[in-house]
């Protein structure tokens, strides 16, 4: 019997009690619910504070220093932050304003597409990332801004090397590899809101299609080593109406909220099959129109045997860190809504194997905000060898894997056929429901820490999981481990989960009105995940009415699980107890994420 | 274990535990026939397992348990609700299909889930002939036949309020409909679709694309009048997923309504809805229906009076239908 008991939960009262949200404090002293437990404040650093190197306290230097990472790009593999600026041809100026809180950036309607040339700045930057290794964004005076469509930053075709079968050792006849893109700070990267320059299939900006290819994605990232670095900021502008439109990407998406449907819209940054080593550093990125970053990337040595073995190679596939996500990072658009992140839909933070295969990665010390899942692993193509630590989340639907498992990729020179999720770490998250307002349209099932979610019409194989050193505040769903995500869907791609642990994970309350559920579900009798829970603690729990779980075999101990007793009531559920109670629970604290400015007046 | 009796006893049961909230969906005394546990029956063989589909399963790592029957009765007509929430037997008919020229025939063989493993959901008799090619349950939430007894597979299900409708049969489901990218002329934003004729005339269905796209986009259709494929046995079809029917909408897609015998044929490549208000396809379908006839009285495909409307989908550039945007 699959349970429910994730849907009937009430919301935390960041969504239902809206305003209360901005009064109420810590209900310490309160006679009335005295018996709960509450841990709120801000007391962690962010992990994208610029620590001075050496000092032990940059987020990842500890890890690096002990093989747990790889180092962090330019600062810690020698490469020295800032760059050395490039030739003068390849820094271009920025021309024009980035508009105050309330204001859009000016974009005329296009009478022709040669005009595209002379009003947006895509042929200036794409003509520089075609013909300079390293194009830097600079503001000139008080401009600060650039506006462009569809850029693409090829790093280059590797060549092919018969003697390293799979190799990518140089690119385009005998030429070293790669291409970046440099923001500067203060400098902001606008995608143009007119819909047209765009269109893909003719569906792009149009309202109540259902076609997710109708357009094109804005940044395109292709080819051996390109990378996306600087401290300047891209934004999407999904919040925004088109040009010459009354209505914005995002209400275009909402309008198909009913029918779980997804309208075509840009992606921010879309990695291509085939993409390697790539690099995304300190950057802010604010509203994409849909995903912000679709992640697939492999090492230049390949997949082979001996390329990734050690958790310090994971960042020779792709490394993700440093960067500050939020959306919506406006309370209010140009013409007046309100922007929540529950508005902002489909806007998913980073999502590795969304196109092809993601193949030894770090995610690491980044700031996630946004309206959908903070990560979510796609293993509709195989991932393998991600590691993703001290990241600090916000408002989203989770840090997830799925909902597509399926993931299969046969490589033809180990003759080996991989599949869907596995071997994935993640260490030290933070995911804080508190941070920020959500907006009254969200759901109770928006509210989750770390979800493995998939179903029979798109599972496949999810293995060797860790979650460690997590904490997680307000979440409707703590754990939610499911294999029904769309019971609707029929299918024969059974979800088969396996080996997933979690130690040192404890759930915390602040604001929320009730306790977190825990949900743990195998498919059925013969596809039972390996579950271990390792001082699983969730504040204030109701261990008879907040956990659900069949058809898994779970392992207790040593240290506490405040959930754990009794879980063989449930079908197909077996229980190893090793429990020895002397463990306590995760210390959790949380850092004061970066929220959109609120106006004046308002409390927050 | 005779299964009337168990059957009666589980409803006996549930009636005293639940003070009286208790309804069946069927009434058992007017299916005929008697059930028996068979342990002849290799239910662990019967399984549609995923991994490793060679791999040796037992009956008793699968929980299920054979039985025969007589008459009409099936082991699962044991199905009743406990304050809304259904319970039930699952069962895959394991009965082999007899040669030709041989009747039906006398008993039936099933693979069930154990008398005291029940799932939420229940054999929905009223519901068989929408299954045509096996048999219905309802189940409560997000329960899948199909997780409780791997013996039966079932299609997309079908919402009704807190319930989940579903066609479900021993084995996989016959292949349906094929997305045909590039090999039909479907015009921009339409997706292609090539569907069997035989042995029933399928049509496109949201799980047809199997598992290469992500069928949250792509889950309604709304199909026109098909062109028959040069093969001259499959039907081509064009179809979109629509955005969801405004509120107080009144047309729905009907394109069993498009016969002659209704008085109005839609040609191939055009769009039948069936109204039962004043509005008109193209001011409830956003925004990409044109209809520019008045429509004609006929009966809608669920039976009722309507006016009959054949359509056309505007292509993306040609102008937009008499729609309003929906978020105004």
């Amino acid at each position: 019997m699959k349970q429910r008991l994730p849907l009937f939960s009430s919301l935390p009262g960041i969504a239902s009690a809206g305003w209360l949200f901005a009064l109420v404090g810590c209900h310490t002293s309160n006679d009335d619910i005295a018996a709960w437990q509450y841990v709120c404040g801000d007391e962690a650093p962010l992990p994208t504070e610029d620590v001075p190197a050496g000092t032990g306290q940059r987020c990842g230097e500890a890890d690096s220093a002990a093989g747990l990472l790889p180092p962090e790009p330019y600062v810690g593999d020698g490469r020295g932050w800032p760059p050395a600026n490039p030739p003068e041809a390849c820094i271009l100026k920025a021309s024009r304003v980035t508009p105050p809180d309330g204001q859009v950036l000016p974009e005329p309607l296009l009478k022709t597409k040669e005009e595209e040339k002379t009003v947006l700045d895509t042929v200036r930057i794409q003509t520089a990332l075609d013909t300079c290794e390293l194009t830097k964004l600079v503001a000139d005076g008080d401009n600060n801004a650039f506006l462009a469509s569809r850029l693409a930053i090829n790093g280059g075709t590797c060549d092919v090397d018969a003697t390293r079968p799979g190799a990518c050792v140089t690119c385009d006849g005998g030429k070293p590899c790669g291409k970046r893109l440099w923001i500067d700070k203060g400098v902001t990267l606008f995608m143009s809101r007119n819909t047209d320059l765009f269109q893909r299939t003719g569906n792009c900006g149009a309202l109540g299609v259902n076609d997710s290819s109708a357009c094109w994605e804005f940044l395109n990232i292709r080819g051996a080593k390109p990378e996306l670095i600087g401290e300047g900021t891209i934004d999407g502008q999904g919040g925004e109406p088109g040009v010459g439109k009354d209505y914005s990407w995002w209400q275009a998406s909402y309008a198909l909220r009913a029918v779980n449907g997804s309208i075509g819209q840009p992606n921010m940054i879309n990695l291509e099959k085939g993409t390697r080593q790539f690099v995304l550093y300190r950057l802010t990125l604010h509203n994409s129109a849909k995903f912000h970053v679709k992640l697939t990337s492999s090492p230049m040595d390949g997949i082979g045997p001996g390329v990734c073995d050690n958790k310090a190679d994971r960042g020779k596939g792709f490394i993700v860190w440093g960067i500050t996500l939020l959306t919506p990072s406006k309370w209010f658009n140009s013409a007046g809504y309100q922007l929540t992140p529950s508005w902002a839909r489909n806007t998913d933070g980073v999502d590795p194997g969304t196109t092809d295969i993601a193949y030894c990665g770090t995610i690491a010390c980044n700031v996630i905000s946004t309206g959908d899942d903070q990560i979510a692993v796609k293993g509709g193509h195989w991932v393998e060898n991600l590691s993703i630590a001290h990241n600090a989340f916000g408002t989203g639907h989770g840090m997830s894997i799925g909902s597509e498992t399926y993931g299969s990729h046969y490589d033809a020179i180990t003759m080996v056929t991989h599949r869907g999720v596995q071997k994935m770490d993640v260490w030290d998250l933070t995911i804080d429901a508190d941070s920020r307002l959500v907006g009254h349209e969200a759901h109770a099932a928006d509210f989750n820490g770390i979800r493995i979610k998939s179903d029979e019409s798109r599972g496949g194989v999810v293995d060797q999981i860790t979650y460690t050193d997590v904490c997680l505040r307000d979440m409707v769903n703590g754990i939610l481990i499911s294999t029904a995500y769309n019971p609707l869907f029929a299918g024969q791609a059974y979800p088969d989960f396996g080996v997933l642990k979690f130690k040192n994970v404890r759930g915390v309350n602040c604001h929320a009105l009730s306790p977190s559920t825990i949900t743990m579900e195998g498919f059925n009798a013969t596809l039972r995940p390996d579950i271990t829970l390792d001082n699983v603690q969730f504040d204030n729990i109701n261990p008879t009415l907040s956990v659900a779980s069949e058809y898994a075999a779970i392992h207790l101990g040593p240290g506490a699980v405040n959930f754990g007793d009794n879980l063989t009531r449930f079908p197909g559920v077996t229980v190893e107890d090793n429990r020895d109670g002397t463990v306590a629970p995760r210390e959790c604290k949380f850092p004061t994420l970066p929220t959109q400015h609120a106006p004046d007046g308002w409390l927050h | 274990m005779n299964m009337r009796a168990l059957t009666i006893a589980a409803l006996l049961g549930s009636f005293v535990a639940a003070g009286g909230l208790v309804t069946s969906c069927v009434d058992l005394q007017k299916i005929p026939g008697d059930c028996q546990v068979n342990a002849a029956i290799a239910c662990g063989m019967s399984a549609v397992l995923a991994g490793d589909k060679t791999a040796t399963v037992s009956d008793e790592d699968l929980g299920l348990v054979g039985y025969s029957c007589t008459g009409e009765l099936r082991p699962d007509d044991d199905g009743h609700f406990v304050q809304g929430v259904p319970f039930g037997s699952i069962c895959g008919d394991m009965t082999p299909v007899p040669p030709d020229g041989q009747g039906p025939p006398t008993t039936r063989d099933y693979c069930c889930t154990a008398p005291d493993a029940q799932a939420n959901c229940v054999l929905n008799r009223n519901r068989t002939e929408a299954c045509p090619e096996g048999y219905a349950y309802q189940c409560w939430g997000p329960n899948r036949p199909e997780v409780n007894n791997p013996a039966v597979t079932c299609g997309n299900g079908l919402r009704e309020g807190d319930y989940v409708n579903y066609c479900c049969q021993h084995a996989p489901r016959p292949t349906g409909c094929t997305q045909a990218k590039g090999a039909t002329t479907c015009m921009g934003g339409l997706i292609g679709w090539v569907c069997p004729t035989t042995p029933v005339e399928f049509r496109p269905r949201g799980e047809d694309f199997g598992a290469n796209e992500s069928r949250a986009d792509y889950y309604y259709f709304v199909c026109d009048v098909p062109t028959r494929a040069p093969n001259g046995r499959d039907n081509v079809y064009c179809c979109f997923s629509p955005s969801p029917v405004l509120p107080g909408g009144s047309c729905t897609y009907s394109p069993g309504s498009a016969n002659a015998d209704n008085g109005i044929a839609c040609a191939t490549g055009k769009f039948a809805f069936a109204c039962y208000g004043r509005d008109r396809p193209d001011e409830d379908y956003f925004p990409r229906i044109s209809c520019k006839d008045s429509g004609i009285a006929g009966t809608s495909d669920t039976g009722y009076a309507a006016t009959l409307y054949c359509c056309d989908y505007v292509a993306p550039g040609q102008g937009s239908g008499a729609g309003t945007d929906p978020n105004e």
